[in-house]
């Protein structure tokens, strides 16, 4: 299938475009949608194909939440546009104890097919309240599946497959990848949830990445190649379900591997597939496996500040040497 | 000009050293004559002495590390002075000559043995029957890791070196096998091993022996200053009877045998961390005195650590005298490159007959260990009944 | 109603409300030449708000501020240094460059921070209140937030806590009128945001807030109030904001606001309106104004050397001030 350069934000368009005109039940409802097209443009043309279908809330993210699944429940396949991803917060209780649990606490008496749509990340001076990457406090609530893509095509292709999902999905994208651009199919394009992308084949060492992580992680692998260390970079692109065969295959054949995430350090979900590697794949591990994610500390303002906090390429090629003791 | 400390050849048959312990340090100054290094040789505990005087400027070979003689082990020179070249020290992953982690077991807090190494290397290490005791590893800490067994294993693929599956006992207290219990380990495995062992017993009456004690003690006493023993009379037995059986005093050297002309028997004592065996040189041409003064010399200084390579060389013949630990019989292992060994056993007082009657009398087991290559049974039997023979007439030692 | 208010505090408040709008002006303009990083979020057309809500507090009673903070800030005594070594990112900054424009904050002063996310601030606000209580003092707790809060839950909670306890706190709200883009009109469902007070059973107006006499006025009666020990009130200021969002918004929110409006309300300007006052009632001379005037560009270029020229944070500072 032939494929075109287009940023993540024209993926996302294209994406709620065709499923928006496929399916008559599919809705957004968010802040500031109709007259900016979405703070990053994503929406942009969505509210007049589509009238009706694309509203503007006040800044009620516990109520946009809780509406969703009202809608979700009865009927409806809505996208509920978290604004800032930090602004989860104020949704917790809509999101983890109820839009997690109710298919679950029900006997299975009714699908959720709610997709939360979160940009996250740093790395923009947006400071503590506007740069957060809360993608593991999610996989902590079982009854959610949780997408973070990189690249255009699986931004569009996870976009349109978590709209379909009857479950709900949460749905985080780096605020700096709008722009960014990538190769992205013509046509009709599916990305499975739950489907990892061995993105950079190697056998020297394997990368776990996803998110912003997956551009910091490619670009390392490119540096280790000069040292002659072949890193295998898989970006996940879904962190739940979790693609752990991928995973496996990819350690039996290097014996090391490093996740790289912006998310920091204590509880990210890092330390979740370290300790899965460590459970399941403990005799095939030819050393630990180290986390190259930000520090532990809120994200501060001042450019010098934050860069010092956040992940670097410098930190997975340090940890990849350790790894591979080179 | 700078002087190379080479490994001493400190006796005949020496080959090798281990390099026990430096006394001096890297730096450190030293004169000539001065204590320089320990070595063990196979025979005993060595201090070495500084052949020049000069700054220690450089150790090549360190504590631990077996060398083969004249390898020069450290450079003495002045301040400043140029030194010889010398290849660089290797750190190979030996098999045959295992060099533990010794940096991995300086930062262990437990007292018992743990190995570090990585699970996929544990996993290799099994697969092939490779010892993980045996390998230094080279990750962080002296973790071994994977590509440290690969090596391992293409070792042993290529020379053929036997592999062994560790067993590990981590509860147990552990001595390590090093200094004068490492040499006898080595050297009686190599005996057992090598020497086809046979062994002859008898029990031999030793009320004449007794009796000869008895009457010539005070004298010995008076002129040697020291109490006769049996273990005097048993040397001067046995150095008579190998004069008689010059087969006996031998030892095989590749693959002729060797009659030797001194006959110097040595005789066992046992130390807190080990047997030694110091020699009395030309025994048959001692007197009963002379062997007694002899032995409690030797004895003493063996027990302060005092013997020199001279008291424990040259040995030709060795005895063994268990009587004192109380045991019955014994058969020892050959101390080599000798052809035999005798244990003696303790004196008991026992019915036997003789002469058709039934008496008490005090009989002792005479045990003699003989290597086959140099004799059959017959030589060694006719040996040991020689000596049978004087201990029970004594006055044969006369003729 | 001027006459109530002495001669200084007049004078004060104008200046006041200059400093502010010199502050904003100058902030854009070092944002849009990189000197500033982030976004700022100019309340340029708000200061009657902030200079007439805060005159009346003392330097003991509390503030809790939004993200479009900078003009509370500077009302309730912030010193202009430090606050623009903090937009730099320097350590000199208020928050030693961790907080940046949205999270400025002046514990001494009693401003307890900005706060990111919208309506995050209410229900401090009440704590303080509810600490004022405990320690059994007269200080008040100011609350500002804009109209896009009124419709958060922790509005609801905050005012029904404060009515019911009668917590020394008033209720600022800082309505321009838009929720980023979204018109008040389709964010509230009520006619006024003063009429919610009535589901709280607290005084609630709406007034002119880019008349300062006016919300100075009402401000100093709410503040007896709560001093008093009557409880929470709150003051619904319409007012306008002449930028932006803030500084990623294009065309300065043209997109979803009419220039038809926009220019109704410049008229409105609460700096040109009480300027025009002031010379009328002959508090002051035009001359003096522009001596005033002055002052606050010279203060404000003072403020970017001192910020220009402090050091930035060592990167290893990135791990202080976590825990005590």
């Amino acid at each position: 299938m032939p494929e075109r350069m287009i940023s993540c934000a024209v993926a996302i368009c294209e994406a709620l475009t065709e499923e928006m005109a496929r399916d008559e039940a599919i809705f957004i409802i968010g802040e500031d949608l109709v007259a900016h097209g979405g703070i990053f443009g994503q929406f942009k043309g969505l509210p007049e194909r589509f009238p009706g279908r694309v509203i503007d809330s006040p800044i009620s993210e516990s109520c946009i939440v809780g509406a969703g699944l009202g809608a979700a429940l009865t009927g409806m396949r809505p996208l509920v546009d978290m604004h800032f991803a930090d602004f989860v917060t104020c949704a917790m209780d809509e999101i983890v104890n109820q839009t997690a649990k109710i298919r679950y606490m029900f006997g299975g008496q009714v699908k959720v097919p709610l997709v939360i749509w979160a940009p996250d990340g740093a790395g923009l001076s947006a400071a503590a309240h506007h740069s957060q990457s809360l993608e593991s406090w999610f996989i902590h609530a079982p009854g959610l599946k949780v997408v973070v893509p990189s690249e255009p095509a699986d931004v569009k292709g996870l976009l349109k497959a978590a709209i379909r999902d009857d479950d709900p999905v949460i749905f985080f994208q780096h605020k700096k990848l709008f722009a960014r651009e990538g190769p992205v199919p013509e046509g009709e394009h599916i990305v499975p949830l739950g489907k990892a992308a061995v993105k950079r084949p190697g056998g020297s060492v394997t990368i776990l990445t996803y998110g912003s992580g997956f551009y910091m992680s490619m670009e390392a692998a490119n540096e280790l190649a000069g040292m002659g260390i072949e890193a295998e970079v898989i970006d996940l692109r879904t962190l739940k379900p979790l693609d752990f065969e991928t995973i496996a295959d990819s350690i039996k054949k290097t014996n090391r591997a490093v996740v790289v995430h912006e998310a920091c350090l204590s509880g990210g979900f890092g330390a979740e597939v370290s300790a899965r590697i460590n459970s399941e794949l403990f005799d095939y591990l030819d050393a630990p496996v180290l986390r190259v994610a930000a520090k532990d500390v809120p994200i501060p303002f001042s450019p010098r500040l934050e860069n010092f906090v956040l992940p670097k390429v410098e930190d997975v090629i340090k940890a990849v040497r350790q790894v591979t003791y080179r | 000009m700078a002087t190379t400390v080479i490994m001493p050849k400190l006796g005949l048959t020496m080959k090798e050293g281990t390099i026990e312990k430096w006394l001096k340090q890297e730096g450190d100054r030293v004169e000539k004559g001065e204590p320089l290094v320990e070595i063990i040789t196979e025979k005993l505990n060595f201090q070495y002495e500084s052949p020049a005087s000069g700054i220690l400027r450089k150790i090549l070979h360190h504590e631990g590390k077996v060398v083969p003689v004249t390898t020069p082990i450290a450079i003495i020179a002045e301040e400043g002075e140029a030194l010889p070249e010398f290849e660089a020290i290797k750190s190979e992953v030996p098999i045959e000559a295992p060099m533990p982690a010794a940096a991995v077991r300086k930062e262990m807090k437990e007292h018992r043995e743990r190995i570090f190494a990585s699970p996929v290397a544990r996993k290799i290490a099994q697969e092939k029957g490779i010892d993980l005791s045996l390998l230094k590893g080279s990750g962080p800490g002296g973790r071994i890791i994977q590509t440290d067994v690969i090596s391992a294993v293409e070792r042993v693929q290529t020379e053929g070196a036997r592999p062994s599956v560790p067993a590990q006992k981590p509860a147990d207290k552990l001595i390590p096998l090093k200094g004068i219990r490492k040499i006898i380990a080595r050297r009686m495995t190599e005996s057992f091993r090598d020497t086809p062992h046979f062994y002859l017993s008898v029990e031999v009456d030793m009320s004449a022996v007794q009796d000869l004690k008895e009457r010539v003690k005070d004298e010995v006493e008076k002129r040697a200053k020291v109490r006769l023993t049996l273990t005097d009379i048993l040397v001067k037995v046995v150095a008579s009877a190998l004069k008689e059986h010059p087969i006996i005093n031998s030892r095989i050297e590749g693959d002729q045998i060797r009659l030797l002309e001194e006959i110097n028997v040595g005789v066992a004592i046992a130390l807190d961390d080990g047997l030694i065996v110091p020699v009395v040189h030309r025994a048959d041409q001692k007197s009963l005195t002379e062997i007694a003064s002899v032995i409690r010399n030797l004895t003493r200084r063996a027990r302060r650590g005092k013997l020199t390579l001279e008291d424990v060389g040259g040995g030709t013949f060795t005895l063994s005298n268990m009587g004192m630990l109380g045991i019955d019989k014994i058969n020892p292992i050959i101390n080599p490159p000798e052809c035999s060994i005798l244990g003696v056993g303790r004196t008991v007082e026992k019915p036997v007959v003789q002469g058709g009657e039934i008496k008490i009398k005090p009989m002792a087991w005479f045990s003699l260990s003989s290597d086959h290559r140099i004799v059959d049974g017959a030589a060694a039997g006719l040996f040991l009944n020689h000596i049978h023979k004087i201990i029970e007439n004594p006055d044969l030692l006369l003729v | 109603m001027t006459s109530r208010i002495d001669n200084k505090r007049c004078l004060k408040m104008y200046e006041q409300m200059l400093t502010i709008r010199r502050f904003e002006e100058k902030a854009i303009e070092l944002f849009e030449h990189n000197l500033i990083r982030g976004n700022i979020h100019p309340c340029i057309g708000q200061e009657a708000v902030s200079v007439g809500a805060c005159t009346p507090l003392r330097r003991d009673d509390f503030m809790v501020n939004t993200h479009r903070g900078h003009g509370n800030c500077i009302a309730k005594g912030a010193d202009l240094k430090r606050m623009m070594a903090e937009l730099f990112g320097k350590s000199t900054g208020y928050c030693k460059g961790k907080g940046g424009s949205m999270h400025i904050a002046d514990f001494e002063g009693g401003n307890l921070g900005a706060n990111g996310i919208v309506g995050g601030g209410l229900p401090i606000a009440a704590g303080a209140g509810v600490g004022i209580q405990n320690r059994g003092t007269d200080q008040v707790a100011v609350c500002f937030f804009g109209d896009g809060a009124t419709n958060q839950g922790t509005f609801h909670e905050s005012l029904n806590l404060a009515a019911l306890w009668k917590l020394p706190v008033i209720f600022v709200c800082e309505n321009n009128l838009y929720g980023l883009s979204t018109p008040v009109r389709e964010a509230v469902s009520a006619d006024h945001i003063s009429d919610r007070a009535m589901a709280y059973g607290i005084p609630g107006m709406s007034i002119d807030g880019n008349d300062i006499i006016a919300v100075h006025t009402k401000m100093v009666e709410a503040v007896e109030r709560a001093r008093a020990g009557e409880g929470p009130t709150l003051l619904d200021c319409i007012t306008y904001r002449f930028f932006g969002h803030f500084t990623g918004d294009p065309g300065k929110g043209i997109t979803y606001r009419s220039k038809e409006e926009m220019g109704q309300w410049l008229e409105r300007c609460p700096i040109k309106r009480f300027r025009e006052r002031l010379i009328k009632e002959k508090r002051i001379t035009e001359k003096m104004a522009k001596t005033m005037e002055a002052n606050v560009t010279a203060s404000i270029e003072e403020a970017v050397q001192f910020a220009k020229e402090s050091p930035l944070p060592l990167p290893e500072e990135a791990l202080q001030d976590l825990f005590h």
